[in-house]
């Protein structure tokens, strides 16, 4: 069953095409890469699901109910959730609320309980910082709780867009570059991670990264971006050996023998 | 009611022309600096007005020696506007230098608060400089070219009258085309212009082909602030009466102007000035008649303000310029 | 020294035995010395003492209720210049209100505000017109002015008023990006007050530039409040009441939500923030509390015309909390204090003793350098070297501390009941 379905996707910026008449179909449960090189529409696609950008043609369809026209955080609520390929933490609070903040729309306090502190409010809050202090676990940042945001080392702060992201309950979760700026142990326990935060949760994910390794171990299926069009897609072993993605990458002469 | 503003117009564009020029050179500061640093240049309507302290200044000492009376006058205001320019520019570079290059990497937010700071510093600074010299902050100069001409509008057809103005007036117009011109020369034109357009567009990336961005800020306040303070001498000129609080709301007119003209759009502010100038003096002339006496003149501000807050919701990029998406 | 400091850290009861001799001596050299600010100010500053000591929340407020009900009221009750200290103090907490207003617009939702007297405004011209003859202008039932009764319902209604308008405005402003809000709202601040100005004709609602005179002082019982001293504890109660509210909203969702905004708008929103409704919301409180203290205010005063709504105005509401620290109750409040005492006190004092000086021919002070004249300097150059040196001001902004304990003993529990999770060992590096 798919949860996810682009189709004939557009996006202009200027003269710029970034994204040209895609498709794409998002198994519910699966694991997704989108691949290509530097500047081939990847984070711009991701900002046409998520409401950033809005779409000058296409479709995007999460189940059964159509996103082109939302705000993000009206996507947001629908089950969709992301990180960001340039981080973006809320540098000046605390890790503990910057996961709290993922918990926004669950929490019901309005301005009269808060001004007035009743009791369903204080409990709610305090539900509230346990529920974020157990992603933190889940995530492996629990210790730095009180700690403000922008002083986590790169590393952990790409790991509190996670567990951000993950506090929101997403249906369907989009990590944009989560590995980039690693050394090779944290990807390799990044993508165990990433498996384990699918099975646990239930949570359908879609990934853009540049680590062939990472990409080939942990998705299900493929699609390769090249100057905006969709130029392969498919398994892993698929894609590996697609001549129009080893163009892409590694120019022409990489096929043809000279 | 057509008739009676019919009957107006001629007056109307005249007037209008004298402050949208104004309004043009000034806005060309703000949106020079904007479209290189993102940044609102709040003191910017204050350079404006030391400009016009300093002119008159000038033009009171020159009186006091004899000098005003013994050369040829336009020589005398060139020499003013020559020398205002020079001290105005360096002020522009030294404001950024002190009070906004520290910042560059700090939050918006902290940058706009230092350059309101700036900006409230050098009114009170022109105001007791003034006040402690003259006893009084509010400074007339001494007259000139003020010999009245008249168009003969009512001559093309009677439904119009006729139009007054001061030779000042015709000087004015004149210095704001030459320096309109010339900017625009400049900046389409030279290597240092290309090089200004280059950082606008991409501080990063030019940086990396070599061009020193900070002298290149440096030279865009300059030029900036160096046509303010000359717009400065000229409104004094034009308007006669000067105080330290004329470039706030003024500035704030300029900016207005430049939005409407498309942000970071050196044509676009000149041509968003000249509009704002003639509405401006459009609806002092004729708000009262609109409105049947609902609202007069008193309300031209609002009414310029109403315009900035309707361009900014509506069309952000302004009338000349292309929509962006910010880069997410 | 720093053994002094030392020693004193950790050890509560000589802080509180400090205190309490600070507040004596002080009480007593003002209660003897009447005339003296300086004795009055000291007196002031323990508070500021008293923010420092390690002494539990509730005792502190209680100590802080003490100072405010009891001492200063009483010591400064005996001398001639009583009612000259209960006025600085008044406006103090005026001002202090709405600095903590601006500052939930400013400091936790980041939205630069340069217009924000106009709500204060509103205040008071919604009191101003109905506690005076005005209202009969344009009211076709009712009579007027309204009773100083009607004084307790206003302060609710300036409140709502306020933040009726801090949406009506906000709601055009807000679309627009975020540093031409600065400009935008300086523009509707002029606005504000050119309205306020000519809304003599073609009805007369405001009298314009004339200005609105006796209004009504707050009556109760037949009991009038006319002089400061009776003035300054409406005030605080008012006060009292916006310092719980900002404190509980700061840790709230709608706190998180303004500072999340503030921080990264786009990662907000997905998140699930809705960034119109969000920024509306901290301007509608931010003004509401602007709102109340304008009805004190045009109580107080009985008279509210348009210049005191100037822009200069807004900025030095602007400067409090920059002087203060963005975000910083404690911090805006000091920094109120000190900019309506420097207003009011110093710079009045400091030109009087200069203009003496010259009087009595022991230096020749230019008038125009008068310190009284020279608040825009003083403003422009607080606001650029904080901006510079010391953005974060005089009392950072703190994040709240949670005890990791009592999470941890939360979330065992939370796990087992919602989170379906097999392996509980996180992706650690
Ligand atoms: N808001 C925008 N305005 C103009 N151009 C943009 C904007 N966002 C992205 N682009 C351009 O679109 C292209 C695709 O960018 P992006 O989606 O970020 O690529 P990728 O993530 O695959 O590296 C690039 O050429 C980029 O410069
Ligand atoms: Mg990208």
């Amino acid at each position: 069953m798919s949860i996810l379905t682009v189709s004939n996707i557009k996006k202009q910026f200027g003269g710029l095409v970034a994204v040209n008449s895609v498709d794409m179909t998002v198994e519910k449960g699966s694991i997704t890469a989108v691949i290509g090189p530097n500047g081939a529409g990847k984070t711009t696609f991701f900002n046409l699901i998520t409401g950033v950008y809005q779409p000058d043609e296409g479709n995007v369809q999460l189940g059964s109910s159509s996103l082109v026209g939302l705000k993000p955080h009206e996507i947001s609520r629908l089950g969709i959730a992301r990180t960001f390929q340039n981080i973006r933490l809320f540098s000046n609070i605390t890790v503990l609320e910057n996961v709290m903040v993922g918990l926004h729309k669950q929490l019901k306090a309005g301005i009269v309980g808060t001004l007035f502190q009743t009791k369903k409010v204080r409990e709610e809050e305090l539900r509230a910082q346990e529920e974020a202090y157990h992603w933190l676990e889940y995530v492996g940042l629990a210790q730095h709780l009180n700690e403000e945001a922008q002083n986590l080392s790169y590393g952990a702060q790409r790991r509190l867009e996670i567990a951000r992201a993950l506090a929101s309950k997403p249906r369907l979760l989009l990590l944009d570059e989560p590995a980039a700026g690693m050394n090779p142990r944290e990807t390799r326990e990044l993508t165990e991670f990433i498996h384990r935060m699918r099975d646990d949760l239930n949570v359908t994910i879609v990934l853009i990264e540049h680590d062939m390794k990472l990409v080939m171990e942990i998705s299900e299926h493929i699609i390769v971006l090249d100057h905006g069009e969709k130029i392969a897609e498919g398994k892993p072993a698929e894609i590996r050996n697609n001549v129009k993605v080893i163009e892409a990458y590694l120019g022409k002469s990489a096929v043809t023998p000279a | 009611m057509l008739a009676d503003i019919l009957n107006t117009l001629p007056q109307v564009l005249v007037d209008g022309l004298a402050l949208g020029a104004i309004y043009a050179v000034i806005a060309l500061g703000y949106t020079m600096v904007y479209g290189i640093l993102e940044l609102i240049n709040f003191a910017h309507g204050e350079i404006f007005m030391t400009g016009a302290f300093i002119g008159v200044a000038m033009l009171i000492l020159m009186t006091g020696m004899g000098w005003l009376a013994a050369m040829p006058a336009i020589l005398a205001l060139i020499l003013v506007l020559v020398v205002t320019s020079i001290l105005t520019g360096f002020m522009g570079v030294g404001i950024e230098r002190m009070a906004y290059r520290p910042l560059r990497n700090s939050p918006k937010l902290i940058t706009l608060i230092s350059a309101i700071g700036v900006s409230f510093l050098l009114q009170d600074l022109v105001r007791f400089i003034t006040e402690y010299k003259r006893g009084n902050y509010i400074l007339t100069g001494p007259s000139m070219f003020n010999s009245q001409f008249t168009i003969k509008f009512s001559s093309v057809s009677s439904s119009f009258s006729d139009a007054f103005f001061k030779t000042s007036t015709l000087i004015l117009i004149i210095c704001v085309v030459v320096m309109m011109v010339a900017l625009d020369f400049f900046v389409n034109k030279t290597k240092w212009g290309m090089a200004m357009r280059a950082v606008a567009q991409d501080r990063d990336t030019a940086s990396l082909m070599s061009i020193n961005v900070n002298k290149v800020i440096s030279l865009t306040f300059f030029i900036g602030s160096a046509l303010g303070g000359a717009t400065g001498v000229l409104f004094a000129v034009q308007y006669g009466t000067i105080d330290p609080y004329i470039g706030f709301i003024l500035g704030l007119k300029a900016f207005t102007a430049a939005v409407l003209g498309g942000i970071g759009n050196i044509r676009g502010a000149m041509a968003g000035g000249i509009m704002l100038g003639l509405l401006e003096m459009f609806a002092a002339a004729n708000l009262q008649l609109l409105t049947n006496g609902v609202l007069g003149a008193e309300y031209k501000d609002v009414f310029a303000f109403a315009i900035l807050i309707i361009v900014l919701i509506f069309k952000p990029e302004g009338l000349f310029g292309k929509a962006v998406t910010e880069k997410v | 020294m720093q053994r002094l400091t030392s020693k004193l850290k950790g050890n509560k009861l000589a802080q509180i035995i400090l205190l309490v001799l600070y507040v004596l001596v002080t009480s007593l050299s003002l209660y003897l010395a009447q005339a003296s600010v300086t004795a009055f100010l000291l007196l002031l500053v323990s508070l500021l003492l008293l923010y420092y000591t390690e002494l539990p929340d509730r005792l502190k407020w209680v100590i802080a209720g003490v100072v405010l009900v009891g001492v200063i009221p009483f010591v400064a009750s005996t001398g001639p210049s009583y009612q000259s200290y209960m006025e600085v103090a008044t406006v103090v907490g005026i001002y202090v209100a709405m600095a903590l207003g601006l500052n939930i617009v400013v400091g936790l939702a980041g939205l630069l505000d340069l217009g924000f007297v106009a709500f204060f405004a509103i205040g008071a011209y919604t009191y101003g017109i109905f506690a005076t003859a005005q209202a009969a202008n344009f009211m076709p039932f009712g009579v007027f002015p309204l009773s100083g009764d009607s004084f307790w319902i206003f302060i609710l209604i300036g409140c709502f008023v306020a933040a009726l308008f801090g949406v009506l405005l906000g709601i055009p402003v807000l679309r627009v990006k975020g540093d031409y809000l600065a400009i935008v709202t300086l523009g509707f601040g002029e606005i504000i007050r050119i309205v306020f100005n000519n809304l003599d004709k073609p009805v007369n609602i405001t009298n314009g530039a004339m200005g609105l005179a006796s209004v009504k002082p707050p009556e109760i019982f037949g009991f009038q409040f006319v002089y400061p001293n009776q003035f300054y504890f409406i005030v605080l109660a008012i006060l009292l009441f916006v310092i719980l509210a900002v404190r509980r909203f700061e840790f709230s969702k709608i706190g998180r939500s303004w500072k999340a905004v503030r921080e990264n708008e786009i990662a907000a929103q997905s998140m699930g923030i809705h960034l119109v409704r969000t920024k509306l919301l901290a301007f509608a409180i931010g003004a509401s509390f602007s709102g109340m203290m304008g009805v004190v205010f045009a109580a107080k005063q009985t008279f509210v015309d348009p210049t005191s709504f100037t822009l200069l105005e807004s900025i030095t509401i602007l400067v409090m909390v920059i002087l203060g620290g963005m975000g910083s109750v404690p911090g805006v409040i000091l920094g109120a204090a000190v900019i309506t005492i420097l207003n009011l006190q110093v710079l009045t004092e400091v030109t009087n003793y200069l203009n003496q000086l010259s009087l009595n021919g022991v230096i020749s002070f230019p008038e125009a350098l008068s310190p009284a004249k020279m608040q825009r300097f003083i403003f422009g150059a607080i606001l650029i070297i904080f901006a510079i040196y010391r953005p974060q001001g005089l009392i950072p902004a703190k994040n709240p501390v949670f005890d990791e304990e009592s999470l941890k003993e939360g979330s065992e529990n939370h796990r087992k009941k919602q989170i379906k999770v097999e392996s509980d060992k996180g992706f650690q590096a």
